[in-house]
């Protein structure tokens, strides 16, 4: 099976576009997805992700333009599960089934069997409760049973939509660990979100858009941070007058200032000369979530027209 | 192919549904059968307020075998009504949960899906045919040995119409499957399917026997159709049904076109 060249799971995304009346979810977007790396699928509610991953799933016919996984589309695939493993939002069950009957159901297609369904089961940490019927469930559980669903057939490539929305600290911590030993293996990983901060620390590349349209493509190392660092003391004005005569752009927000660039020791020798006692004095952690703010969110990125 | 099929069957087998299903086919078959062993031999349809008037057609005995098979499949339009929500659910309950989104993902040629689905429902429609039958025959049987008649005075006539009824059920299967997909709310589609079976459908026969132009069309209709293909005793009005072949092909043309209409839709419509 590793010589089939469906499975070197490339993903390709070229000038998709997607119209639903008047509405355009899908501008002319590209990009593509390596294997053997995380990539974060960036973009606040209605910005294009699902629709855009229900296009390179043969669910949503693209208005134009093409998606393919290792160079064939989706409903080319002869076996899609064993190629592909995708987890779409977390409530498609059916609540009278458990959730042991719906990955059989899927099973039966993938060619594995319930012994499969099992050991994925195990690994997703809800062996016992998928014998209850879907209906029951958290939706913690959901996507875990989701995620069990995608593993089914081992596929190369994993498409995940908001895979950590409804798991807890624990849970995300787990779907971390699990994501980065899967990449590991070389497959290729695209969870979507629509917080940055969420998979911040799981991913390697990050595709960001805003109403349908690629904002940047990219390593996440290489997303241009304004690094701000945060300073306190006694007399605020007294000390933004001293950095902004040093060179140094500084404002004050709430009591604190605000000092652009990540020079602490600059700012400590400044505020030395200056006389003035310093009381806090850090990097800001959160640059990452500000700027995916400042990108995502002109006025001419908005999705004024609401999501489909 | 089979694992999209069988995936079919699982589904089906894997909520509570076909169970309570089961229950309502077999007692429709079975207290339908009572009831027509029991009360309509030599009836006239004149004394039980019907259009033949006083003197009109009467109900033959049940040393006919026609009214044998008549007793048999009296719960059949019943049961019909039941695998045609069966057909109805199969695609409705995937939409209303969107479980039709691994479906799909699973067999993206959804062409294949619709076939998966259409062999299924008859296999599932003989399924429910045979318990149907343990119900009508099994019981059905008993009352006409009790009343000192044979349970089988003709075999040939009564085995075709029993064996026809297997198809009759997994047929309206497949009608409630275009309904289903043609309607795209589930419950929306099992109410105006079973109500345009149930009621819409006979009234449009009576109306349409009033008239001379209306006469011909009314064995046409789909329960016409379902009686003349099982050779049920028709004393309701003066129209001449069709005989049990033409009715079957009837049948399989509302099935097929049904079918066929809701597959297309399905194979272009946008899952979202």
């Amino acid at each position: 099976m590793t010589d089939n060249p469906e499975r070197q799971g490339r993903v390709e995304v070229s000038k998709l576009t997607k119209k639903f009346g008047t509405l355009t979810a899908v501008d002319n977007l590209s990009f593509s997805v390596e294997p053997g790396r995380i990539t974060g699928f960036l973009g606040p509610n209605g910005a294009g992700k699902t629709t855009t991953l229900r296009m390179l799933l043969g669910l949503v016919r693209p208005t134009s333009g093409s998606a393919t996984i290792g160079g064939q589309s989706y409903s080319h695939l002869s076996a899609p599960q064993r190629v592909v493993g995708a987890a779409l939002e977390a409530t498609n069950f059916h609540p009278g089934r458990s959730g042991r009957d719906h990955l059989r159901v899927m099973a039966d297609t993938a060619g594995v069997d319930t012994r499969r369904v099992d050991e994925m089961l195990e690994l997703v940490g809800i062996p016992a409760a998928a014998r209850q019927r879907a209906g029951s469930y958290s939706m913690g559980m959901r996507q875990r049973l989701a995620l069990a669903g995608a593993l089914l057939g081992d596929p190369s490539v994993l498409l995940l939509d908001e895979p950590a929305n409804g798991l807890d600290p624990e849970g995300i911590r787990w779907l971390r660990m699990l994501l980065r030993h899967l990449s590991g293996q070389g497959k290729t990983i695209l969870i979507s979100s629509h917080m940055l901060a969420e998979v911040e620390q799981t991913v390697d590349d990050v595709v960001i858009i805003a109403n349908g349209r690629l904002i940047r493509q990219g390593a996440i190392t290489d997303l241009p941070t304004e690094h701000v660092a945060t300073v306190r003391t006694s007399a605020t004005a007294q000390l933004v007058a001293a950095l902004t005569a040093s060179g140094l752009s500084a404002t004050e927000v709430d009591g604190s200032i605000q000092v652009v660039g990540r020079d602490l020791v600059r700012i400590g020798d400044i505020a030395l000369r200056a006389g003035l006692p310093i009381y806090e004095l850090r990097a800001n952690e959160n640059d990452l979530e500000k700027l995916f703010f400042e990108l995502t969110g002109d006025e001419a990125n908005r999705n004024t027209e609401g999501s489909p | 192919m089979g694992g999209a099929i069988i995936a079919e069957f699982r589904k089906f087998f894997t909520t509570r549904m076909w169970w309570g299903m089961a229950i309502g086919v077999f007692l429709s078959g079975a207290a339908l059968a009572v009831v027509y062993a029991l009360v309509v031999p030599g009836l006239g349809t004149g004394a039980t307020g019907g259009t033949g008037g006083p003197g009109g057609p009467r109900f033959p005995g049940l040393d006919n075998p026609s009214m044998v098979t008549t007793v048999y499949t009296a719960g059949l339009s019943t049961a019909y009504l039941l695998t045609l929500t069966v057909g109805v659910m199969s695609i409705g309950s995937e939409y209303r949960h969107m479980t039709i989104t691994s479906t799909f993902l699973a067999t993206p040629k959804r062409v294949r899906v619709m076939v998966a689905k259409v062999v299924s429902l008859l296999g599932i429609g003989v399924f429910y045919g045979l318990v149907f039958l343990a119900g009508s025959v099994g019981v059905g049987g008993i009352t006409i040995a009790i009343k000192g008649y044979s349970p089988l005075p003709d075999a040939g006539p009564i085995t075709r119409a029993l064996a026809l009824s297997l198809l009759v059920l997994g047929l309206w299967s497949l009608i409630g499957l275009g309904a289903g997909i043609l309607i795209p709310n589930q419950v929306a589609a099992i109410l105006i399917s079973v109500g345009a079976a149930w009621i819409v459908l006979p009234l449009i026969a009576v109306l349409l026997a009033l008239v001379s132009w209306g006469k011909p069309i009314v064995p046409y209709l789909p329960s016409e159709a379902t009686t003349a293909m099982v050779g049920q005793i028709n004393t309701s009005s003066d129209v001449v049904p069709l005989s049990w072949w033409a009715g079957a092909l009837v049948l399989v043309a509302y099935a097929a076109v049904l079918a066929g209409v809701g597959s297309l839709l399905t194979v272009r419509r946008d899952v979202t």
